[in-house]
């Protein structure tokens, strides 16, 4: 067989399988434009007969997404600035030092980056709850996420300091720069788009982050999105292209951002998680 | 003083101020948690007494209590299959595409990247949407089981204690082959071609080129991603909250939910914690072996 037409069988097959295994979001959009008799028809259809584009509009108001939403975002920029600001430095002194002390303190990170969740929100919630901080929950929230997901964010930062050429730190040295003036000046500067990509990884989980939301946060007006879907499903819900769409709106921006910068994204991910 | 604030600007003290912070950060916020939730696990803990350090200190009861609970070596056995299960199916299926992607051909890292969408997901999402695939009376996933032929009743994925646990191993396996066949990727384009040339000058075919050249190159890669897939599938909580809630009669239960529903559905504090205790020491192993089999590619 001839190469292109090798290309193009192996692209045939890649696209129905990526067809395959992206059903299920594929099964949200539909659900979520279909109407409540259509949803429950056998066989079901695979395309709306009639877009019942009303049912956004309806979720976003009876369900009081904006609300949600809003504090989706508002946990999500705090932990993600957080965890920039305590996390950068951090990666910049582990990629610059190779000694005992930098190994042990990989170690003690990677160690720590494997707690479950679900595991540790016993002792934090008690814990929390003895110094007074659930009463201030979506900090305590974002305290809680930033301990959780900083040591994966030193682990990708970390890889892209490796990659920054250490003469020019030096070269900045000796033009007679201080080691803080070096650090703002050359170093962060070129690490830029490393620390991007990591932060919006970061951005993602804690965008739809679950447990400690859920423990922590008992007022419904100060919850997350996740929460808010977890409430709406309930154990004998019927209303599935309200789910849907409530989906729809809660995922499709990380769904953007995702396929925007995807290669970049990819890319940040391989080089930290592995090598 | 001065000395020290020049230190700081221009000198080892910057090096020290960056790492001290972070590191008494992770100290305090995940390190104490961890040394509180060994000492919770000794002592009896309930609503009452939460606001307090000095609870009675209750010995090993916590453990014993635990394990003479009927449903504490269903819970572990359920954990044990779910974790086989999802990393089995994750790793076989994330191995297969890969290799497929690995024949260069355009388009097929964008493609594969795409695949990612499963892993960016919030967890809560992916579990809704299989919540509706595997509805019992009007799930898609019945319905095409049926047409194909081959299941000829419906089967109530989420209600039936048969098949709950299955529910949600299939909805794990989804999450996260798209992120082992990439780190599988990554470790397939590091094996240096020139290997599979000498391999079939010598006359190897496609199957002794997996079995010999392969296989043995990714060991490293391997061993990594089994470890991150046990640690990973131990993080699962989402999914147990939006498809089955552990049930029905605990027979979808595994212990990092039933250590969550121990403490805040039956404020069992204590409980909670020695669950965590327990579990925590596995995941602590889990990644030891990680941190052993990349340990020369971090130094590199």
């Amino acid at each position: 067989m001839s190469d292109t037409g090798r290309n193009r069988l192996m692209l045939a097959i890649a696209l129905v399988m990526a067809a395959i295994y992206l059903f299920p979001l594929y099964w949200m959009y539909i659900t979520a434009l279909k109407s409540g008799s259509e949803m429950f028809a056998t066989p079901p259809s695979f395309w709306p007969s009639q877009p019942q584009w009303a049912t956004y509009a309806f979720v976003w108001e009876s369900r009081g997404m904006g609300r949600y939403l809003w504090n989706s975002l508002i946990i999500a920029f705090g932990s993600v600035t957080l965890i920039t600001v305590l996390g950068v430095g951090c990666a910049y002194v582990l990629a610059r030092y190779r000694n005992v002390w930098v190994d042990v303190g990989l170690f003690l990170i990677l160690m720590l980056q494997v707690l479950p969740a679900s595991l540790m929100i016993t002792p934090i919630f008690v814990g929390f709850s003895q110094l007074g901080m659930l009463n201030y929950p979506r900090l305590a929230v974002i305290i809680a996420i930033a301990a959780k997901s900083m040591p994966f964010f030193v682990v990708l930062v970390r890889a892209t300091f490796m990659a920054v050429p250490q003469e020019l730190e030096e070269a900045a040295l000796v033009d007679g720069n201080s080691r803080v003036g070096a650090f703002f000046n050359i170093v962060l500067p070129l690490a830029r788009n490393g620390i991007l990509v990591s932060a919006i990884l970061i951005f993602m989980q804690a965008f739809g982050e679950f447990v400690y939301s859920k423990s922590i946060i008992q007022a419904v007006e100060l919850q997350p999105a996740s929460v808010g879907l977890n409430s709406f499903m309930g154990p004998n819900t019927n209303e599935w292209n309200n789910i849907m769409a409530y989906a729809t709106i809660y995922v499709t921006p990380i769904l953007a951002i995702f396929v925007l910068l995807q290669r970049r994204i990819v890319s940040g991910l391989t080089s930290g998680a592995i090598k | 003083m001065k000395r020290l604030l020049s230190s700081v600007r221009d000198g080892s003290g910057f090096d020290i101020v960056l790492v001290a912070l972070p590191l008494g950060f992770l100290f305090l916020m995940a390190g104490l948690p961890l040394l509180y939730n060994i000492l919770m696990s000794f002592q009896e803990v309930d609503m009452f007494s939460l606001g307090t350090f000095l609870r009675p200190f209750v010995g090993f009861k916590n453990y014993t209590d635990l394990f003479a609970q009927p449903e504490t070596w269903p819970i572990l056995g359920n954990t044990a299959i779910f974790v086989i299960g999802s990393i089995a199916g994750q790793f076989l299926i994330g191995f297969g595409l890969a290799l497929f992607f690995w024949v260069n051909f355009p388009g097929a890292s964008w493609l594969r990247g795409l695949f990612l969408v499963s892993w960016v997901m919030p967890g809560l999402v992916v579990g809704a949407i299989w919540n509706w695939i595997l509805s019992g009376d009007f799930g898609v996933l019945n319905f095409m089981l049926r047409e194909t032929g081959i299941i000829s009743g419906n089967i109530f994925w989420r209600s039936d204690p048969n098949y709950s646990l299955y529910a949600v191993i299939m909805a794990n396996i989804w999450l996260g082959t798209a992120f082992n066949m990439i780190l599988l990727s990554v470790g397939l384009a590091s094996i240096p071609g020139d290997l599979y040339e000498a391999a079939e000058l010598d006359g190897a075919n496609a199957w002794q080129r997996f079995w010999t050249i392969t296989l043995p190159m990714m060991r490293s890669t391997i061993g990594a991603i089994v470890s991150l897939g046990l640690i990973f599938t131990l993080q699962q909580f989402d999914l147990f909250a939006a498809i089955t809630s552990g049930g029905p009669n605990n027979s979808s239960n595994v212990t990092q939910y039933w250590a969550w529903d121990l403490s805040f559905r039956q404020y069992d504090f204590a409980k909670g914690a020695t669950i965590s205790v327990i579990m925590i020491v596995f995941v602590m192993f889990a990644s030891v072996v990680y941190v052993r089999s990349t340990r020369h590619e971090v130094r590199g």
